[in-house]
């Protein structure tokens, strides 16, 4: 579950429920810096459908916060996700 | 939202419990049966004169079709952090005297408890309250995510929000 430390120059992101299904994989290291703005097009040249299977009803953490990269007003739009960030695709959840 | 998982998914899950507990909270996921009588005994106090009890277990039907297993996984760190928030703002807005959360993770058989949610207070009302919102909340909010298999078939990740059977993934599946 936790991701292992990312290589210099690369951030980790996990993948669960249907993000982990559609990529078929728990986590993996992807190249750093990338502007917030440019995450989900950045999956969806790996993964090519996800965006609108997948990721458009996920929500996204960066070191276990939440960001609202959502509509071209959201405001982490312009934030830099770092070497060594943990990143998270959060499908809606389903406990209970 | 949900999709599909072949009947080979097996979830990634910690073998050990993670937990988190101070005076008056404990939250805690884990891979082993789910204790509702440690729950109950965490939460009682001489200070406490209602003890509210909730034990969910999983239904062994989802609209009418058999479900034949079920499993949960977790983004454990930020669940802990997402349980223990809800723990703290219900202590306040209900001047609870004690909480706990217990989530099961990993392969949780049809029947058994999934969930086990504990709350005391000085008076009845407050508890009850406290406990349902404190499910309502988890519902809504926890990391957890549901994988529901059915008889004959394949997996399905249920969405607490939407309430209807999921979509199959196709093409474009692993194409990294």
């Amino acid at each position: 579950m936790a991701a292992s430390k990312a290589p210099a120059g690369h951030f980790s992101i996990l993948y669960f429920a249907a993000a982990s299904t559609f990529t078929s994989k728990a986590t993996e290291h992807l190249s750093a810096p990338v502007e917030a703005r440019d995450l989900f097009s950045k999956l969806e040249a790996l993964y090519p459908g996800i965006k609108d299977k997948v990721l458009n009803s996920c929500a996204v953490t960066v070191n276990l916060t939440y960001i609202d990269i959502y509509g071209d007003e959201a405001p982490d739009l312009e934030m830099v996700i770092k070497e060594g960030d943990e990143v998270a695709i959060i499908p809606p959840v389903s406990s209970g | 939202m949900s999709t599909t998982e072949p009947s080979t998914y097996k979830p990634d899950i910690p073998s050990d419990p993670v937990a988190q507990t101070t005076a008056n909270i404990h939250i805690e996921l884990t891979p082993n049966a789910l204790d509702s009588l440690a729950a109950t005994r965490f939460v009682r106090s001489p200070s406490a004169g209602a003890t509210v009890l909730f034990i969910g277990t999983t239904r062994d039907t989802f609209n009418d079709l058999p479900v034949s297993s079920l499993a949960y996984t977790s983004y454990a760190p930020l669940a802990l952090a997402t349980l223990h928030n809800i723990a703290t703002t219900l202590l306040a807005k209900h001047a609870l005297t004690r909480i706990a959360i217990i989530h099961k993770l990993g392969e949780c058989p049809i029947g058994e408890e999934s969930i086990v949610i504990a709350v005391s207070a000085p008076h009845r009302q407050a508890a009850w309250r406290a406990g349902e919102e404190a499910l309502e909340e988890t519902k809504k909010r926890a990391e957890i995510w549901k994988l529901e298999r059915f008889e004959g078939g394949d997996g399905v990740w249920r969405a607490n929000r939407d309430g209807v059977m999921g979509v199959k993934v196709g093409e474009g599946e692993g194409a990294a």
